[in-house]
């Protein structure tokens, strides 16, 4: 009986203990092998702490000028997608929210159901529609079609911010004479700051994520950005340069890694608030 | 919802309700035209090109060809095999996620030291892009120098290095691994909001009454998540139905065609082989497959919920 129940305490413990490792270790390994020098890359049994860390495969990186070109892309995109997708969101989370129209719930669904359209069929399309208006190989192009990838359930989860807040306040401030803008940006917005927050993090995380439309979408070197560029220039070589290539991933995830740390919070409230309320 | 205050005059209440009317056009404007332009128009646009022989070198032209996209695709075999794959992975990947996630949640959702460190740094593999988890599994799995391989074999579970990647048995399970890796933070981090919205009270009552936690746990904690379990379940599988970059970066669908789901015979189709005609009959048909599975999806959930359909 006693037995059992040590037992019954430690296999908590033990399941969080592999899950932990299985998560973390990757992320470990990875660090670890953008600072092995090429002789201690190719050991075996292979070095678990770095005896001889080497910084060759940075300076390396950050000497690349297609490297940090790829970098400024995918921040420009990252930045331009998640502003419009704020702004778009907004308003129409918060017209969603605060009003009653006709097939208002078809509208809904539709918005969130474009999540299950096949890329491909999009991306042909738009591949065709691109190359009509000369969006082909601009990043405004590639803004767009990102905005979109992320817009719908960051409609869904900001009108669910939304949702929260008591219309009073706006009825009061409308009796006052404010307008309807003027409540929306003065007095609803503030209040909603975590779910702004929250889709904000979430368009950009998509965005930096992003692969299929900007291979898709652009082929020119100088406007790639990393996640296209990384695939093209590292990928499908004889032999796999693993340190530099573990070396631009760490690099890659950096900065949204630290998003991460910084606005956490908000983002795991506003994906439950989206995801278990829509 | 802006009521309008009854005493004021007919004329004044119009008006507002035009303004609201007005307002209301403006701020959806945005989101709909976005929507329209990238999402709406190009669906149907792409169902119309499918039944014309469209390449991406002469876009111009577009000739009738009396559904000769659709019937090769059913006449080369290729397409019903990717749907194969497709399923195969969608539903294990799926499948594994929710029961691994399930018990972690269930630890992090007990007692355990450090919980909220836990929480967070499990959270970390879900920010990592795709495309770096896919190349950092590719070095775990590298066959004579990836770590996995060595561990495996000190551990003695195997005695040769696994071709983990070029082996057509063991390469969708690797590429499952790697999914895993990713998307299992998101599914914890889902139930176990879910969990933490079940009243306490509940499991105290069970437990007074003599419930185990098996029971509490079948009884209590499963059905009180059921809405939670078709949101994040559903969200998994469209998300995995649509995966492309793990199996282009890792596989490109091989060896042969043992990684090729429909994502990638689809890109293969419309942007290697440059045949966009044929790309948009596959993403057609793929629609349809998604129409049946949500419709089924919704089914399945509604068994024992008395009326029919979702509750949405």
């Amino acid at each position: 009986m006693r037995q059992r129940r040590i037992f019954g305490a430690a296999l908590p413990l033990l399941g969080a203990a592999a899950f932990l490792l299985f998560l973390v270790f990757p992320l470990y390994w990875m660090l670890l092998t953008s600072f092995k020098g090429n002789s201690a890359l190719f050991r075996i049994p292979p070095e678990w702490f770095p005896s001889e860390p080497v910084l060759s495969h940075y300076k390396k990186l950050f000497a690349d000028n297609v490297f940090t070109t790829y970098y400024r892309n995918s921040l420009l995109v990252g930045f331009g997608s998640t502003a419009i997708t704020l702004i778009a969101a907004m308003f129409a989370g918060y017209g969603f929210s605060r009003f009653e129209f006709r097939f208002k719930s078809l509208a809904m669904f539709s918005i969130l159901s474009t999540q299950m359209l096949p890329v491909v069929s999009l991306l042909i399309a738009l591949y065709t529609i691109y190359n009509g208006y000369g969006l082909l190989n601009t990043r405004t192009g590639l803004v767009i079609a990102l905005t979109t990838a992320s817009l719908p359930f960051s409609i869904w989860m900001i009108k669910v911010f939304f949702d929260n807040i008591p219309v009073a306040l706006e009825e009061s401030a409308k009796i006052d004479g404010a307008s309807r803008f003027g409540i929306l940006f003065r007095i609803v917005m503030p209040l909603t700051k975590p779910g702004i927050f929250s889709i904000g993090i979430y368009s950009f995380i998509l965005s930096w994520d992003d692969f299929l439309y900007s291979l898709t979408l652009i082929n020119k070197d100088e406007l790639r950005t990393l996640n296209a560029g990384i695939s093209i220039r590292y990928i499908g070589e004889l032999s796999y340069d693993w340190a530099s290539i573990m070396t631009v991933c760490v690099t890659s995830i950096v900065p949204i890694s630290l998003l991460f740390l910084f606005f956490q919070k908000y983002m795991v409230s506003g994906l439950t608030a989206g995801a278990v309320k829509g | 919802m802006h009521k309008p205050v009854q005493l004021e005059r007919r004329g004044v209440r119009l008006s507002e309700k035009a303004k609201d009317a007005i307002f209301l056009a403006v701020i959806i404007c945005p989101a709909f035209i976005l929507l329209l332009s990238t999402i709406g128009i190009p669906i149907v646009k792409s169902l119309y090109m499918s039944f014309f022989q469209v390449s991406l070198l002469s876009m111009k032209s577009q000739v009738w060809n009396s559904f000769d996209n659709y019937k090769q695709l059913f006449a080369d075999g290729d397409f019903v095999h990717s749907i194969g794959v497709t399923f195969r992975y969608v539903f294990s990947v799926v499948a594994i996620q929710f029961v691994l996630g399930m018990a972690l949640a269930l630890i992090l959702n007990g007692k355990i030291p450090f919980r909220r460190a836990l929480r967070t740094v499990i959270l970390i593999p879900w920010v990592v892009p795709t495309i770096i988890g896919a190349l950092l599994w590719m070095w775990l799995f590298q066959p004579q120098y990836g770590v996995l391989n060595y561990i495996l074999q000190s551990l003695h579970l195997i005695d040769q290095p696994l071709q983990w990647l070029s082996d057509m048995q063991l390469a969708l399970w690797a590429v499952m691994l790697a999914a895993l890796w990713k998307q299992l933070p998101f599914m914890v981090t889902m139930l176990l909001a879910g969990m933490q919205g079940i009243p306490g009270d509940m499991y105290e009552a069970a437990t007074i009454d003599g419930a185990s936690k098996r029971q509490q746990f079948l009884y209590i904690t499963l059905p009180m998540l059921k809405d939670t379990i078709k949101t994040v379940t559903l969200i998994a599988c469209i998300e995995n139905f649509k995966m492309f970059p793990l199996f282009w970066i890792m596989t490109s669908g091989g060896p042969v065609d043992a990684t090729t789901t429909l994502a990638i015979f689809s890109y293969k189709t419309a942007f290697i082989d440059l045949d966009l005609g044929k790309g948009a009959a596959i993403g057609a048909l793929w629609l349809i497959i998604m129409l049946l599975f949500s419709w089924g999806y919704n089914r399945l959930f509604a068994i024992g919920e008395g009326k029919g359909g979702s509750a949405h």
